[in-house]
């Protein structure tokens, strides 16, 4: 399969400190790519130099063919890159029918909207219930779902998502895993980052480990499964 | 009877007026974090621009109050430009913003000054005659004010919660970054937004200098009053701020009547502090700092 993301010696960080150093990656056109680690590795500092949130300091990065490194973060959404960040960060204020219009903001998205809307009313039954209701009043579940069903309104070609199981109770872990797994065997190309390397080991297509802000190791999840020493050395596993 | 129906016509007069001078600062603050102290400057801005327009040019007082939103729309959109957007992303944005709009405010002040002198000139967009309610008189341009601000209230409310721009002002208030990842193009909303309150600013400098007359500096004291509003009702809250403007015009005027004007400012004052201290983050406002 063709990279749809190609990630080229990417370095970014805050002010003078590199939290991310020559990164590169190539992410499919479809099926789950997952990016592993111990916390504050940088994943998630990877995530937003993708989005545009955090300047580049080096590298390319190509998107579709198209060279997309410096570019704003809605130039970015525009091109199909949406992410879904960590934490949700939903609009507190707004209900979760707004939530969800608010993902489909861009025009090319927005003529879709009514369509997409029943798409993601059909992927997460529960927003249909609850589309009235204020976004900061709901469980920690059901934000993720408006996240994630944030993310879905916009289309786009690559849906990031910052560990959808943060905060979650494992049953509910389990809920949100079944979604994101649906998404990336109907041929959907989705970037997940996760600590548990273990969750989604059966799924990703492809895994990459970052290490202290470089990508020490890469490739199918059995095989990292099957090689201990990398686990016991950067996961604690 | 009389002086029920004078008090609430005055206290209404002065309550939509203090509501049409806070609505654009509640709005700037709501979305930019950003105290725009050039507010009152802006506001003597539109009044003169109509005053120009009119005694000047000889143009349609609507002409005049059209031409005064443009100018000051303008003027709001350089603030934007020239001071809030080359420290978006600096530290302590809420104090250098707060700094740099004196500065621009007193440059404003001193151009209108310089260009239009330091007399008071009467504002000429003003109606005449008055409606009689028992043995009160109620002139025309109170009834005019009072309308126009529930009008411009119903406008921003409708562009606030119906419209694409709307939409994104609000969610870009409420988690910004989130609003960059949803496509929103954060700095067009923020010019947008500043536009919007220039243009208000101007609205309300002409309805108030109708009421008293033209000075450079005639914005000092309704801004001050604009900022207590958005004070007790919550800062940033924009429906809080036209409801508490409301209440306190009605309660001014009260308390104008029945303990002469010289207490009035000093009653507002005193309700301000046992509002603070009964709830410090404002009547309407939360903890958490969401707004619109």
């Amino acid at each position: 399969m063709t990279a749809l993301l190609q990630l080229d010696g990417i370095s970014a960080g805050y002010g003078n400190q590199t939290v991310l150093r020559e990164v590169s990656l190539a992410v499919a056109d479809g099926g789950m790519t997952a990016i592993i680690g111990p916390n504050g590795h940088g994943k998630t500092t990877l995530l937003r130099a993708i989005s545009g949130l955090m300047p580049l300091k080096a590298g390319r990065i190509v998107f579709d063919g198209h060279d997309i490194g410096g570019r704003r973060p809605d130039e970015i959404v525009a091109a199909g890159i949406i992410h879904v960040p960590q934490g949700d960060m939903l609009f507190p204020e707004l209900t979760v029918l707004e939530n969800l219009l608010m993902g489909a903001y861009l025009p090319q998205a927005a003529a879709e909207s009514g369509r997409r809307l029943e798409e993601v009313f059909a992927l997460l039954p529960k927003l249909r219930d609850r589309r009235a209701q204020i976004a900061s009043t709901l469980s920690g579940g059901e934000r993720r779902m408006v996240g994630i069903g944030r993310g879905l309104m916009a289309g786009g070609r690559l849906l990031m998502l910052d560990e959808p199981s943060l905060g979650l109770a494992p049953i509910v872990i389990d809920q949100i895993y079944e979604v994101v797994d649906e998404l990336a065997r109907s041929g959907r190309a989705v970037l997940v980052v996760e600590e548990n390397a273990a969750r989604v080991a059966d799924k990703a297509v492809l895994m990459a480990l970052l290490d202290n802000g470089r990508l020490v190791w890469s490739g199918a999840g059995a095989e990292l499964m099957a090689r201990p020493e990398i686990l016991a050395t950067y996961l604690g596993a | 009877m009389d002086v029920i129906v004078q008090i609430i016509a005055s206290g209404l007069t002065m309550g939509a007026m203090y509501a049409i001078s806070t609505i654009g600062l509640a709005l700037v603050y709501g979305s930019l974090n950003m105290l725009n102290m050039a507010h009152g400057a802006l506001l003597a801005l539109g009044g003169y621009v109509c005053y120009f327009a009119m005694a000047h040019l000889g143009l349609h007082p609507l002409i005049g109050l059209l031409g005064a939103m443009v100018v000051c729309g303008v003027a709001g959109l350089a603030i934007f430009l020239v001071a809030a957007r080359p420290m978006l992303r600096a530290e302590n944005f809420e104090t250098r913003i707060f700094i740099a709009t004196i500065g621009i405010g007193a440059i404003i002040e001193n151009i209108v000054l310089r260009l239009f002198g330091p007399q008071p000139t009467p504002q000429p967009f003003n109606l005449s005659g008055a409606i009689v309610i028992g043995q009160v008189h109620v002139p025309n341009q109170n009834l005019l004010i009072l309308g126009l601000a529930l009008l411009l209230m119903a406008g921003l409310a409708l562009l606030l919660q119906r419209t694409r721009l709307g939409r994104a002002i609000r969610a870009t208030a409420q988690n910004r970054e989130a609003a960059q990842l949803m496509g929103v193009r954060v700095s067009f909303v923020y010019a947008q937004v500043l536009a919007l309150s220039g243009g208000l600013a101007a609205i309300s400098g002409v309805m108030i200098s109708s009421l008293s007359s033209l000075l450079p500096n005639m914005g000092g004291d309704p801004m001050l009053k604009a900022f207590i509003i958005c004070v007790v009702a919550g800062l940033g809250n924009v429906y809080g701020a036209v409801a508490a403007a409301i209440v306190l015009g009605l309660l001014e005027a009260m308390a104008q009547y029945v303990l002469g004007v010289q207490y009035s400012f000093a009653i507002l004052l005193l309700l301000v502090i046992l509002v603070l201290i009964w709830r410090p983050f404002g009547l309407f406002g939360r903890r958490q700092v969401v707004r619109l």
